[in-house]
């Protein structure tokens, strides 16, 4: 039987525009983990068409959280620059989702094989893909939800 | 790198330097997609690339307040407003030489390239020359922050931020528009400029980092200052120790820092981070020999 992406895909899912403030888009990140029962890492930006506009993860803000001359640190025995951590934070208020998320965002359709998902994940280091259909978002893969898929095989 | 490896600065290589994380994109990507990989990775600038991969010109922050200036679309490609061609040297040559490569050609920035393969390899930028010459400073025995461990500190003379400070400070008006902003920013070649509202008191800074993310998010460019300007202002004291002024710039992630005189709302100076790569590398002066001399 032929596994595919809407086997496996949630079809619930919580979606962020390219407008909205990153520290705002921290509260949805928790607020989607609550409602959906799990840990929600990445999101889908949806444009004001409700087209996929790109993704957004935890590491995109993380990435951005990041000061820039890290490597110097290892050295440092105290950073202690009164301050630090709120400057990192007061700079995300300018900041939108659609500043920071991933704009070329690759996506299957509901007919993808999930051999053929997996290989995506694995190439390109993603977690999660859209699942799109005549551009309509139809629902999203987890790794994990693939993981589980594959793994219950093999204790059935 | 090894602690031996760095006797002097002045022996240094640019492999030693230079940043290995290099964020390019294909020519054909837009404005708009180029301002997510400048912001998301604190860039100032972004290697722009053929389809086979080949380095073919760099979109700088500066390029892109061009094009906000000149009211290009943001989906236009990088390919229109980048300079080209890219500028480079390679893992093995002396950082001074390297240095003064990018003083004579006004740039910021070099891209390193293996001298075997030619591939791009690194890329070598101001404050990662400043981070190294810090780094290199707090190993240093005789640094403040080494000297004020131990019970008796070695009495030595401190670089002070008023002395490699640059003494004027430029402005503009909290009303004026961000089109006038931009062309105070390009007349001087500055990275930042000082707000100030018409009681003459400072209020904000607008770097080309705030322009840049005015464009993406679609503001008018005849819109006035305070809407984007950011605020408070970084600043430090003229007799600040220039060991400390660095430690603040490069750990919350600032360019420059604005210096006060009397009183905060005094500015006497400015002092960036090229400044620091510039004109000075070691922090105190204990170490002149190993200095690199760069002024003219």
């Amino acid at each position: 039987m032929k596994i595919t992406a809407k086997d496996i895909m949630s079809r619930t899912f919580h979606t962020l525009t390219p407008q909205t403030p990153i520290n705002e888009a921290v509260r949805l990140f928790k607020e989607a983990s609550r409602e959906e029962g799990r840990k929600i890492f990445g999101m889908m930006v949806l444009n004001s068409n409700g087209e996929l506009a790109g993704m957004i993860s935890m590491y995109d803000i993380l990435l951005f959280m990041r000061p820039k001359h890290t490597h110097i640190w290892g050295n440092m025995d105290d950073i202690d620059v009164a301050g630090i951590v709120e400057t990192a934070c007061l700079r995300t208020t300018s900041v939108l989702v659609g500043d920071i998320m991933t704009p070329e965002v690759i996506s299957v359709t509901p007919d993808t094989h999930i051999l053929m998902i997996l290989d995506i994940m694995i190439k390109k280091h993603v977690r999660r893909l859209p699942v799109i259909e005549d551009k309509e978002i139809k629902g999203i893969v987890y790794i994990s939800d693939l993981f589980y898929n594959i793994l219950d095989r093999f204790t059935t | 790198m090894s602690k031996s490896d760095k006797n002097t600065l002045s022996g240094l290589v640019v492999s030693q330097a230079m940043r290995r994380q290099i964020i390019k994109l294909n020519k054909d990507a837009s404005i708009s997609n180029s301002i997510n990989a400048i912001i998301k990775y604190k860039i100032n600038a972004l290697l722009a690339v053929d389809d086979s991969d080949n380095p073919v010109g760099v979109l700088s922050k500066t390029d892109i307040m061009g094009a906000y200036y000149a009211g290009i679309p943001i989906e236009s490609s990088i390919a229109d407003i980048m300079s080209q061609p890219p500028l480079f040297c390679y893992p093995n040559d002396a950082l001074e030489s390297a240095l003064q490569i990018m003083r004579s050609k006004g740039v910021y920035r070099l891209y390193v390239v293996d001298s075997n393969n030619s591939k791009v390899v690194g890329a070598l930028a101001y404050p990662d020359i400043v981070g190294l010459l810090y780094q290199y400073c707090c190993d240093c025995e005789y640094s403040h922050i080494q000297q004020t461990k131990r019970s008796n500190p070695a009495t030595i003379k401190r670089t002070l931020v008023k002395e490699i400070m640059t003494n004027e400070v430029k402005s503009v008006f909290n009303d004026d528009t961000l089109s006038y902003v931009m062309e105070e920013l390009s007349i001087y070649r500055f990275g930042a400029i000082l707000v100030k509202n018409r009681e003459n008191i400072p209020v904000g800074v607008i770097s080309k980092t705030d322009l840049t993310l005015a464009y993406k998010h679609g503001v008018d460019s005849l819109a006035l200052a305070d809407t984007i300007m950011s605020s408070p202002i970084q600043s430090c004291k003229p007799d600040d120790i220039l060991e400390d002024a660095i430690k603040k710039m490069i750990f919350s992630d600032v360019h420059r820092l604005f210096v006060e005189g009397s009183s905060p709302n005094e500015l006497v100076g400015v002092f960036s981070l090229s400044d620091a790569a510039r004109n000075r590398s070691g922090s105190c002066h204990a170490c002149v020999s190993s200095r690199i001399k760069l002024e003219a």
